[in-house]
Parts: structure tokens; C-alpha cells; sequence
């Protein structure tokens, strides 16, 4: 009997653990939504004060009690109590509207009146009679607000309506955003129509124009011989600007012209053609809101010249060769270059690249290994560059 | 005789989500169901859709063209009743349609004043669908009032034990009797007669005269 009972209890403080879980994990989807839902909600409010402000529904500066704001039933209050407050204050930063909403606590709090014909309990606001005895807001205005998902829409609602005893709307309007559309999060103090909205958008992309100058700082490196019988080159550090293009404001493809100087004291200088075509491979077009990712390809023509340049030029050297190359020019050589690579940018105003290159003048040098052999190309030379677009 | 030949139309899926929408190894069914969809043709899609939908060739195309624009629902299913989920749903359309069956039926009522009582289990639909038939009221041209028409308790009392079919005639006569509605109000009725129906009925109640809308 007693093990019967102590199951029972088991089985009972099992079934309230899991609804607790359960009701844990439906407050958890709960708020993920809300979260979602929100702004959306707060969207399609700026969107009806910004109608307000174009069309106002009084000439003058009118009274206007907040009667109600109501959500999404299956969320809780507190998106309603979210969106009320953004209604207020998207409301006080525009007195354009001529709305002003007044506080009014016997317009939400339920009276009851009691006359010859009947017993009425209701809101003060269903009850203008009532209200009016209790010195409440006749003759105001009381404005409703719902929000309520339908399918993959949002919809709101508003209606005004006049505080007399026929409680009249004099005034109704109908608003709906879909789950695809992203909330143009627009300033309280600075609303905008839609399509206004996407033009700033627009201009914010265009502002930069078709044509972008890059200053970049790369560094070279080349891989040692396997061997390590030759001396691989030093680090090469190159400053390098000149023009990037874009066919379209999307800048789903740039192509680069640039010229670069290298230059340490002593060891070596350099100048540098390079040509490039990047390709966007994050999205159809940048984003003004998180980083791209551009995937590129070009090619290079470089001439260095100097005491640290030596092994470039032949294909296996020993330190008395080294020395006896370390007059006042130095040897010279030019070579070409072909570069793959990532370039990852924040804004279109900074990023940061890795690229490989492939020197077929150098493909079997000893003074010089491989990163890496694809499909039978080596790569000798790794760079890494950070870019600032002006 | 020839018999006229026609290319079977091509159909793209534009997706706001990423996904394929269709049901797939990731993907269950009941996901999939859940996805709401509409078909647009090349013109109208390129237009609503411009840069997602690509328009018709200048000259014509060898197909027709069509596109499935599909979205998420944007809450989640099993966040509110069956019902609730399918009475909100479509509150716009269901009430617009109600608004438009009243106004085709009695086109003699257009200078009256209407009011909306609404007859469901949840209050908060309730509250909803007469939001959305007062709006929908206010946009074909109406007057529309917020009032509640009211009935004594004992009225209540009676009319709460008749069956649905006498108690809503009832009712619209009690409300003209009592005078809560007068001669140039008409008051529209919303009405859920059976909790497994996911659509609502209405009636139209006219100087203690009450018809059935659908």
C-alpha cells in the first residue's frame, strides 16, 4: 500500500515537473516570437503616426484618451505594453499629428451605474453617461490599436472613436506587414513613408559611388625551400592604392586597378602593377549592416630591386653571394604574379584579405617552396592585406 | 482538326526564408503546410516582386511563367488554440466578406448607423473579430458606432436557454422592444455557432427583425 502511494506521488510530481518544463519552454518560444513580432508591430506603428502626420485626422490639437492597445493572442503583455509605449512616444515626438494623448484612469477602470432602467457595469469608455458623472473625458476621443498576426501577415488596426453617448468612429485605418518584410526601424523624431525609407537606404548604398579608392598595406611572405638550401626572399611590405569599380550599386562585382611602392632602408624596394576582379559571395548585393565576403582573382607584374632582392633572381644562392649582391643597387628583376583570395569587408569602408600567388618565374626555384599545389599550381607567396576604401 | 497545343507553365518557388519549401529530408510536412503560399504570374509578380520576380521578355516567352511566393507564418504554430489560430487567420478576408454580404444584401441600410456584437468562446477573439468588422464597416463608406446594445438580466436569463435558432431572432427583438437599437440602427451579428466550426456566421438585426447573412 505504501509503495502504491509513494508511486502515485512519483507519478504526480513527475506529470507537474513536465508541465513546468512545458510551460518553461512555452514562455521560451513565447518570448523568441515577441521578440520577432515586436518589431514588426513597432513598424506598422510609425507607419500609422507617419500617416497621421500627413493626413491628420483633426485640424487642431484634439485630446485623445489611449483606450487600448491589444497583440497577437497566444503572446502576453508585455509586447502590448512594449507597443503602447512606443505608440506614446512616437506620438509626443510628432505634434504634427494633432493627436495628444491626455491620461484619463476612469476611462480604463470599470464603473458601474446604477439607474431606473438598469444596472451597467462597464469600462468608463463603453459608458460616456458614467464617465461624464465622473468627470471623466467627454466629448474627447478614444483611440483603439490592435495588432494581430494573420497567417504570415501582421495587421494593425486603429479606430478613433468620439467620446459622446452614440459613441460614433469617426475615423478607422487598417495596416498590414508581412513576415518577409524587414522593420525599417525609423527614428521616433525623423519617421518617413516606406518608400522614403528605401530611398535613404538607396542613397546610403549610392553614396559611395561606382568608383571607390583603395589605400591598402599588404605583406608578402615566401614560403623556404624544402630543402633549405636556398634563401627564400625576406617579407615584402607593400603600400599600394589606386581605383576599384563597380558596374552596379549592388557591388556584387569590383574590379581593381592598383599601384604599390615597397620600400625598407637597406634591403629593398619595389613598385607593383595589380589588376583584380572580385566576385560577392555573400548575397546578391553588400550589406550596410554586416560584413562581405568577396572572393577575387587578378594578376601582378612586380620589379624589385635591392641588396634583399637576390633571390629572386637566381635560382640558388650561398651567403658570398648574398654579400657580394649587397652593393649600393642591388640586383634587379621583375616577375608576374597570380593572386586567389578572400576579402572580407566591413562596410565597404575597411577589410581584411588573404590571397595566395602563384610566380611561374619562380616555379622551380630553390630558393623558394610552395604554400600549396592545386591542380598542379603552386603557390609560393602568401599575402595578407588590410584595406581602407575612401 | 488541330487541336491547340499549350506548353505547360513553369513554375519558380520564391521563398522569404531561404528554404525550399517543399517537404524534404529537413523539412516535415506539417512545416511545409504551415507555409503560405500564392501564385503570381510574370507581369503582376515582377511588379509586386521587383528584383525577385524577373519579368516577361519584351517579345513574349515560350512558356508562361508562374511563381510560388511562399512565407512563414508568423507565429509559430501551437502558440494558441486551433480554433483561435484559425478564426484569426484569416480575420481580414472573413470579415471583409461578411461586411460585403451585408452590404450586397441590404443595400437599404447604407445611411444607418451600424453596430457589431460578436458571439465566440475567447474574448479576445471576440474583441479582435469586432475590431476588424467595425474597420472593415468603416471602410466600405458606413457609420459605424462603438455602442453595445444591451438587454436587461432577465432578458439574459431566457434567451441564454433557447436554442441558437430563436434565441439570436429573439434577441434583435428584445433589443428594438427595449429600445437599445432604434430605428436607424442595424446591428451586425458575428456569430460562432458550434466550437469545431472554424468559420463564423452572421445576421443582421434591423428594427427587431433578424436575418441570417450565412
Amino acid at each position: 500500500m505504501m509503495a502504491l502511494l509513494a508511486f502515485a506521488s512519483l507519478e504526480g510530481w513527475a506529470a507537474d515537473t513536465l508541465r513546468d518544463v512545458q510551460q518553461a519552454e512555452l514562455d521560451r518560444v513565447r518570448a523568441g516570437v515577441a521578440d520577432q513580432v515586436h518589431l514588426a508591430a513597432f513598424d506598422l506603428v510609425d507607419e500609422l503616426v507617419f500617416g497621421w502626420t500627413n493626413a491628420p485626422v483633426f485640424e487642431t490639437p484634439t485630446p485623445v484618451v489611449l483606450a487600448g492597445v491589444t497583440v497577437p493572442v497566444g503572446l502576453g503583455t508585455g509586447i502590448a505594453a512594449m507597443v503602447e509605449n512606443h505608440l506614446a512616444a512616437v506620438l509626443a515626438k510628432n505634434p504634427t499629428t494633432n493627436l495628444t494623448l491626455v491620461h484619463c484612469p476612469q476611462c480604463s477602470a470599470v464603473v458601474v451605474h446604477a439607474g431606473p432602467e438598469a444596472t451597467i457595469v462597464s469600462r468608463g469608455i463603453d459608458d460616456p453617461a458614467t464617465l461624464a458623472a465622473l468627470g471623466g473625458a467627454t466629448g474627447q476621443h478614444a483611440l483603439f490599436v490592435d495588432v494581430e498576426a494573420e497567417g504570415a501577415w501582421l495587421v494593425l488596426r486603429a479606430r478613433l472613436t468620439r467620446l459622446t453617448p452614440e459613441l460614433p468612429i469617426v475615423w478607422s485605418h487598417t495596416l498590414a506587414t508581412s513576415a518577409s518584410a524587414p522593420a525599417l526601424l525609423r527614428a521616433s523624431d525623423d519617421l518617413k513613408s516606406a518608400s522614403a525609407a528605401r530611398q535613404e537606404y538607396l542613397d546610403a548604398l549610392r553614396g559611395r559611388g561606382l568608383v571607390a579608392v583603395p589605400l591598402r598595406v599588404a605583406i608578402r611572405s615566401y614560403d623556404s625551400p624544402e630543402d633549405d638550401q636556398g634563401v627564400p626572399p625576406p617579407p615584402f611590405l607593400w603600400l599600394e592604392s589606386g581605383v576599384e569599380l563597380s558596374p552596379t550599386d549592388a557591388r556584387a562585382w569590383t574590379s581593381s586597378l592598383m599601384v604599390g611602392y615597397s620600400f625598407i632602408p637597406q634591403a629593398y624596394q619595389g613598385l607593383m602593377g595589380q589588376a583584380r576582379i572580385s566576385r560577392l559571395v555573400t548575397g546578391r548585393s553588400r550589406s550596410l549592416t554586416r560584413p562581405d565576403l568577396y572572393a577575387f582573382f587578378g594578376g601582378a607584374v612586380i620589379t624589385v630591386w635591392g641588396p634583399a632582392t637576390a633571390s629572386f633572381q637566381k635560382p640558388l644562392l650561398n651567403a658570398d653571394e648574398l654579400l657580394l649582391a649587397a652593393d649600393l643597387e642591388g640586383p634587379r628583376t621583375a616577375f608576374g604574379a597570380m593572386q586567389f583570395g578572400l576579402d572580407l569587408r566591413l562596410g565597404n569602408r575597411i577589410g581584411v584579405s588573404v590571397c595566395l600567388e602563384n610566380l611561374p618565374d619562380f616555379a622551380n626555384s630553390r630558393n623558394m617552396g610552395e604554400y600549396l599545389r592545386i591542380l598542379g599550381i603552386g603557390f609560393q607567396s602568401l599575402g595578407t592585406e588590410v584595406t581602407f576604401w575612401f | 482538326m488541330a487541336l491547340p497545343l499549350e506548353s505547360p507553365p513553369a513554375i519558380e518557388v520564391l521563398f522569404f526564408g531561404g528554404r525550399d519549401p517543399s517537404p524534404g529530408p529537413n523539412r516535415p510536412k506539417e512545416w511545409s503546410r504551415n507555409l503560405s503560399c500564392e501564385r503570381w504570374d510574370a507581369v503582376a509578380g515582377s511588379h509586386r516582386y521587383p528584383g525577385e520576380i524577373k519579368p516577361p521578355p519584351p517579345r513574349g516567352g515560350y512558356v508562361e511563367r508562374f511563381t510560388m511566393v511562399c512565407r512563414e507564418p508568423m507565429l509559430r504554430p501551437g502558440l494558441r488554440s486551433p480554433l483561435d489560430g484559425a478564426l484569426l487567420g484569416a480575420l481580414q478576408t472573413s470579415t471583409v466578406a461578411l461586411v460585403d454580404a451585408a452590404a450586397s444584401l441590404r443595400p437599404d441600410l447604407a445611411g444607418s448607423t451600424w453596430l457589431v456584437e460578436v458571439f465566440v468562446p475567447s474574448p479576445p477573439v471576440a474583441a479582435k473579430l469586432a475590431f476588424a468588422t467595425k474597420n472593415a464597416l468603416m471602410g466600405r463608406g458606413l457609420s459605424v458606432s462603438d455602442r453595445t446594445p444591451l438587454l436587461a438580466a432577465g432578458d439574459v436569463e431566457v434567451l441564454t436557454r433557447m436554442p441558437p435558432d430563436e434565441a439570436y431572432p429573439a434577441a434583435c427583438a428584445r433589443y428594438f422592444a427595449t429600445g437599445s437599437l432604434s430605428n436607424s440602427d442595424a446591428l451586425l451579428a458575428v456569430v460562432s455557432r458550434d466550437p469545431r466550426e472554424t468559420i463564423v456566421h452572421a445576421g443582421i438585426c434591423v428594427a427587431g427583425t433578424w436575418t441570417w447573412l450565412r
